[in-house]
């Protein structure tokens, strides 16, 4: 299971498609059931962690980090079980967590370094590394000033240099953007898909779906503490099989004899018009779309678009919680 | 973001100071009190208060050698001492808990590799540090410089006298650090932390004069007047016939395991959130 490690720090192997895999996972607090037979491969990249407030996503990030004991079921990150390895994965693991945390009456570059150090960096290396990552986030000479002084989106991005100060492998964001402006939101999606472009893993814990839809390759979407649907962005928001988005452009009358035509040839399940002189077509039942373009020809219409049907995640989403169940629609 | 906006790099280097963590969160604590103007206040109040005359009296005053009597006198009795220790324990330790309570950081710190006993030692030991600046090194330099100007020849008696001095400073140093520590996890307000300490002190001491007025033996329950009593016995004094040694021992301990397990359950639970 555990691959070669290259760096004496680093604890999470490399080289393993699955990251982090949970099985039946369940944490209780008092009468509360947070997560409830969670089960999940994570697989490396930037991972989207789903799911409406309150449906275990941080219950879930700290029973990862060893943080809270588990009532049942097992987790493991990189190989290592939380429960009793914390503190090796805690080593490479960086966490931004969700709410305001920062200690007020220090210095942004102090209080990287500090945490810094506290990840075993020695003081020099704290102080030069704290710099690097502040940089990174966009902040400049602000460092020096308080942290009280600070905008939420500037203390969200102190968070997460504080959370890469030592390196870690694996990144774990709760709720990144949460209180942000949008050209914030903008900024610090782009720190993760950099993060994340440079092979690290980033879970990204997040209620607003198109953040992730953005940034992330795949998604685990998770509800009352149990796992809703999960699987790479591209199989989740493809829509049915078969099924084309088709737009067509053309005058009036000959619009009509193509869309006549097509209905003897495909199974058209939609039809919108779009103005006079264009059409939107749902349709399944084309192939490859040979005949579309052969039928287009002989009606003297445009094929402006002929795209497999694709959903959004908010469509994915809703779905997912309608038709309930793992993996089901 | 910039045109060209710096790019994310890895850090090269090894990490190399694991086992310093505790260091890193009491050299930052220390560094941050001892910038205190509530902290430099008292200490130096305190040492003048409370040693420097002692300090002078020790020097001028002829003596034969270091005497166990001399010095509980100035530790242990009239209670300036304690009520010094007391101040400056309520003072030092308000903060250390209650700032990350109301701060949320402790998920800071756990989120990396530092266990909920790595991370109070660490504060507690930069607590205990301030403490023995008044508590412990000041006592034990009255005896140094008592010893030194001594007329008669027996050092080792002295030396004894110098032990006892060391070992009673080390007491008074710990024993307020646990409590202070239980009330700042109570609370997110630094000042309610102080008050309730230092009152929750001083009601101990009430309670322990009025209930003496029926059984002077209820006098350990007065912080004060069991450090008192432990110093007797530190320096090889005879005890008031009232003050059982066990209760006294069961009190002290109970005093500093109590709030200590107290925070540790605390700061845990704060950790799950």
């Amino acid at each position: 299971m555990q691959g070669a490690v290259e760096n004496p720090d680093q604890v999470i192997p490399k080289d393993d498609h699955i990251l982090l895999t949970a099985r039946d996972v369940t944490v209780r607090f008092g009468s509360v059931i947070a997560l409830n037979g969670f089960t999940v491969d994570i697989p490396r990249g930037v991972i989207g962690l789903l799911g409406p407030n309150g449906a275990g996503k941080s219950t879930f990030i700290k029973a990862s980090l060893g943080l809270i004991p588990r009532n049942g079921g097992t987790i493991s990150v990189g190989g290592l079980d939380p429960q009793t390895q914390s503190l090796r994965i805690r080593d490479d693991i960086g966490y931004m967590p969700e709410h305001d945390c920062l200690i007020p009456n220090v210095s942004a570059v102090e209080l990287v370094s500090y945490l810094g150090q506290i990840s075993g960096m020695g003081p020099r290396d704290a102080m030069q590394r704290s710099h690097e990552v502040l940089d990174f986030v966009g902040i400049g000479e602000e460092r020096y000033r308080l942290v009280k002084s600070y905008s939420t989106g500037m203390k969200q991005k102190v968070k997460i240099a504080q959370a890469i100060v030592h390196d870690p492998s694996l990144l774990f964001l709760d709720e990144p953007t949460s209180g942000m402006d949008p050209n914030g939101r903008e900024e610090m999606l782009d720190l993760v898909r950099r993060i994340g472009a440079t092979g690290k893993t980033v879970i990204v814990s997040s209620h607003i779906l198109q953040e992730v839809e953005r940034v992330c390759e795949h998604a685990i979407i998770i509800s009352d503490g149990r796992l809703v649907r999960d699987g790479k962005m591209g199989v989740l928001m493809a829509g049915e099989e078969g099924l084309f988005n088709i737009t067509i452009r053309g005058v009036p009358k000959a619009l009509e004899g193509f869309v006549r035509a097509l209905g003897g040839v495909c199974d058209i399940v939609e039809k919108t018009d779009e103005g006079t002189n264009q059409v939107a077509l749902s349709a399944r039942g084309c192939g490859d779309g040979r005949r579309v373009f052969a039928l287009s020809k002989e009606h003297g219409v445009q094929v402006r678009g002929y795209v497999p049907d694709k959903m959004s995640l908010e469509d994915v989403f809703l779905q997912a919680f309608q038709g309930g169940g793992s993996r089901g629609y | 973001m910039g045109i060209n906006p710096i790019e994310y790099r890895a850090w090269k280097g090894v990490r190399s100071a694991q086992k310093s963590r505790l260091y890193v969160i009491a050299k930052s604590v220390f560094r941050h009190k001892i910038r205190s103007f509530g902290v430099i206040a008292l200490l130096a109040l305190g040492f003048l208060l409370v040693h420097a005359f002692q300090i002078i009296f020790s020097v001028i005053a002829p003596h034969e050698s270091l005497d166990a009597q001399t010095m509980y006198d100035y530790m242990g009795s009239g209670g300036t001492f304690a009520i010094f220790a007391i101040l400056l324990g309520a003072v030092v330790t308000s903060d250390l808990i209650s700032d990350d309570v109301a701060n949320r950081s402790f998920v800071l710190y756990f989120s990396r590799a530092i266990k909920v006993r790595d991370y109070l030692a660490g504060k507690s030991s930069a607590a205990l540090l301030i403490m023995s600046l008044l508590c412990a090194i000041p006592p034990v330099m009255v005896a140094i410089a008592s010893m030194a100007t001594q007329t008669g020849d027996d050092y080792s008696g002295s030396a004894g006298v110098l032990g006892r001095t060391a070992v009673a400073g080390a007491i008074a140093t710990i024993f307020f650090v646990p409590y202070g520590l239980m009330m700042s996890s109570l609370t997110k307000r630094k000042s309610y932390a102080a008050v309730g300490t230092f009152m929750s002190f001083f009601v101990m001491i009430i309670v322990a004069e009025l209930f003496a007025e029926f059984d002077p033996a209820w006098r350990i329950i007065s912080p004060a007047d069991s450090l008192a009593y432990s110093f007797s016995w530190i320096f090889g004094l005879e005890m008031p016939s009232y003050v059982d040694g066990w209760a006294l021992a069961g009190f002290m301990t109970a005093f500093i395991a109590i709030p200590a397990a107290v925070v540790y359950l605390r700061v845990k639970r704060q950790v799950v959130g």
